[in-house]
């Protein structure tokens, strides 16, 4: 509860520094909404001509853009240093949280925001509602769907950067993670044989994060809840498990950082 | 000459310090043809043809290798200029000998090569591997050619979303829009001949389709008559968007003001 507050304080504080510059935020959220419309025209083409792939038709694919953007968009506007922790730990910025009475990851993480992510949750529930999925218990998936994301997409890049800790730099092999997992959760998962499959399911999770999901709200089965509620689990524990071992290696480069 | 020259020299030593940089940049090109190799390999087994529009997956496959190393080898001139106009480092380039356009466009190139050579090279294994060997040497020859005005139009682009920066203190959002245009109406994502005729009729009045479909489609499928047609309305582009960018720039000059430093 006390870290909840706490959260909602950062939130606050976040909001209050974007409100500073309200039209840079708000170009921002316009241009990422056209941003993902504009990539959406490839598959409205190619529905025009194939009208479905492997069971999944151009409803589904809004579905699928819908989950993976409100996730995405919730990751990269309420925890946004989750695609950054990589720069913070090798130049030595973690000195000013360490120095704080507060969880140090969720404080990293959480004191930035992008705001282009709002554009994306917005972009995101306007195809999830377009998508014809729209039913209550279709909404409740489609919460249980996004919150699954959003932690294992926080999880699997937090993995990845807090190889830093013993690597040195891997801000280049962040970017490929990055870059992997969010371009294959975009595309069904029915598209890959099933050794694909199996990484897309494990090493670069992102299956779990688009296919599972949309699968488990245009119907559901026991079997997709569990697989992603399974998933978010498990990637949040090596998360926090392998960014706290890694602390432990941390050097501070002893320069001086001021964190606005 | 020489001084653009040594620019170009310049950047690519600048860019050989970090080949591995460049390497892992590079690797995204093998996870979209793995999945686009997905794609149409599962939609091709759909249809239950071996070609759709005229286009095999190994064309498909070809093409979208050659679009993605175009995309990812652009000059991200943009981003320099509006930086250089924000922190005022365009004044130490404008009170040097050099023009300030040719400058950028030396810079560009330079900065290119590399990662068009890197592209290419993990490009041309992914697609090996996932769609068999490649074009003929036709194909190579009319791509490397329509490429060259390709890039220029890709420059002049980027320069003038850049040069906006002198109007507008945020450029990255065009940066963003323009992108979704040549992913889109340059037939990036899908070539044009997938198109409807009605959208391929939009698409051909614009200069995205001369950025990307023009190398890539000719590099798949060589054609003598529609290189030297679509050579002559790429080059045309390329005059008409040189014109502009040198308005743009002598506007742009009018409305600098740097403030000491």
């Amino acid at each position: 509860m006390k870290n909840f507050k706490f959260l909602i304080a950062l939130w606050k504080a976040n909001l209050q520094a974007a409100m500073e510059f309200r039209s840079a935020f708000l170009t921002q959220v316009i241009f990422m909404m056209v941003n993902n419309g504009a990539y959406f025209m490839f598959w409205v083409l190619y529905f025009d001509k194939f009208k479905a792939v492997q069971g999944w038709t151009l409803q589904d694919m809004m579905l699928l853009y819908g989950i993976v953007a409100t996730a995405w968009g919730t990751a990269a506007y309420f925890f946004g240093h989750f695609t950054t922790l990589a720069e913070v730990i090798t130049q030595g910025r973690l000195d000013y949280y360490l120095s704080l009475p507060k969880p140090v990851l969720l404080h990293v993480l959480a004191s930035r925001s992008i705001g282009s992510g709002m554009g994306d949750i917005i972009y995101g529930i306007g195809s999830f509602i377009i998508s014809g999925y729209l039913t209550a218990d279709g909404v409740l998936r489609f919460a249980i769907a996004v919150f699954t994301g959003v932690c294992i997409f926080i999880s699997f890049l937090t993995i990845i950067q807090s190889l830093s800790f013993w690597l040195g730099n891997t801000v280049a092999l962040s970017q490929i993670a990055l870059s992997a997992v969010l371009t294959f959760s975009l595309y069904p998962s029915a598209l890959f044989n099933a050794s694909t499959k199996f990484v897309l399911l494990t090493i670069i999770p992102a299956a779990l994060i688009g296919s599972v999901p949309a699968e488990f709200v245009r119907a559901f089965t026991w079997q997709s809840p569990l697989q992603i509620s399974a998933g978010a689990f498990v990637f949040l524990l090596l998360a926090v498990t392998i960014f706290h071992s890694g602390l432990r290696k941390y050097e501070s480069g002893s320069a001086i950082q001021v964190e606005v | 000459m020489k001084k653009y020259l040594a620019i170009i020299t310049m950047q690519l030593i600048n860019n050989i310090a970090y080949p591995g940089d460049f390497l892992g940049r590079s690797i995204s090109i093998g996870i979209f043809l793995f999945i686009f190799a997905g794609l149409w390999g599962t939609t091709f087994r759909i249809a239950g043809t071996d070609s759709i529009n005229g286009l095999t997956f190994a064309n498909m496959m070809w093409y979208l290798m050659m679009a993605e190393t175009i995309e990812l080898g652009r000059p991200r001139t943009n981003r320099i200029i509006s930086e250089q106009v924000k922190n005022g480092e365009v004044a130490y380039i404008l009170n040097k000998p050099y023009n300030f356009l040719m400058y950028h466009f030396s810079f560009g190139v330079g900065d290119s090569l590399l990662r068009v050579a890197m592209n290419i090279g993990v490009g041309l294994l992914a697609a090996w591997l996932l769609a068999g060997p490649p074009p003929s040497l036709l194909g190579w020859g009319m791509a490397l050619v329509t490429l060259i005005g390709a890039w220029i139009l890709h420059f002049c682009m980027m320069a003038l979303i850049g040069l906006a920066a002198f109007l507008v203190e945020e450029t990255n959002s065009f940066e963003l829009i323009y992108q979704k245009f040549v992913f889109v109406l340059g037939g990036m994502l899908l070539p044009l001949d997938m198109f409807p005729e009605w959208l391929q009729g939009i698409a051909r009045a614009l200069p995205f389709p001369y950025m990307m479909y023009t190398p890539a489609r000719l590099f798949v499928k060589p054609d003598v008559e529609l290189f030297w047609q679509m050579l002559g309305v790429q080059w045309l582009w390329v005059i008409a968007l040189v014109f502009l960018l040198a308005i743009a720039y002598r506007g742009s000059e009018r409305v600098l003001t740097v403030n000491g430093g």
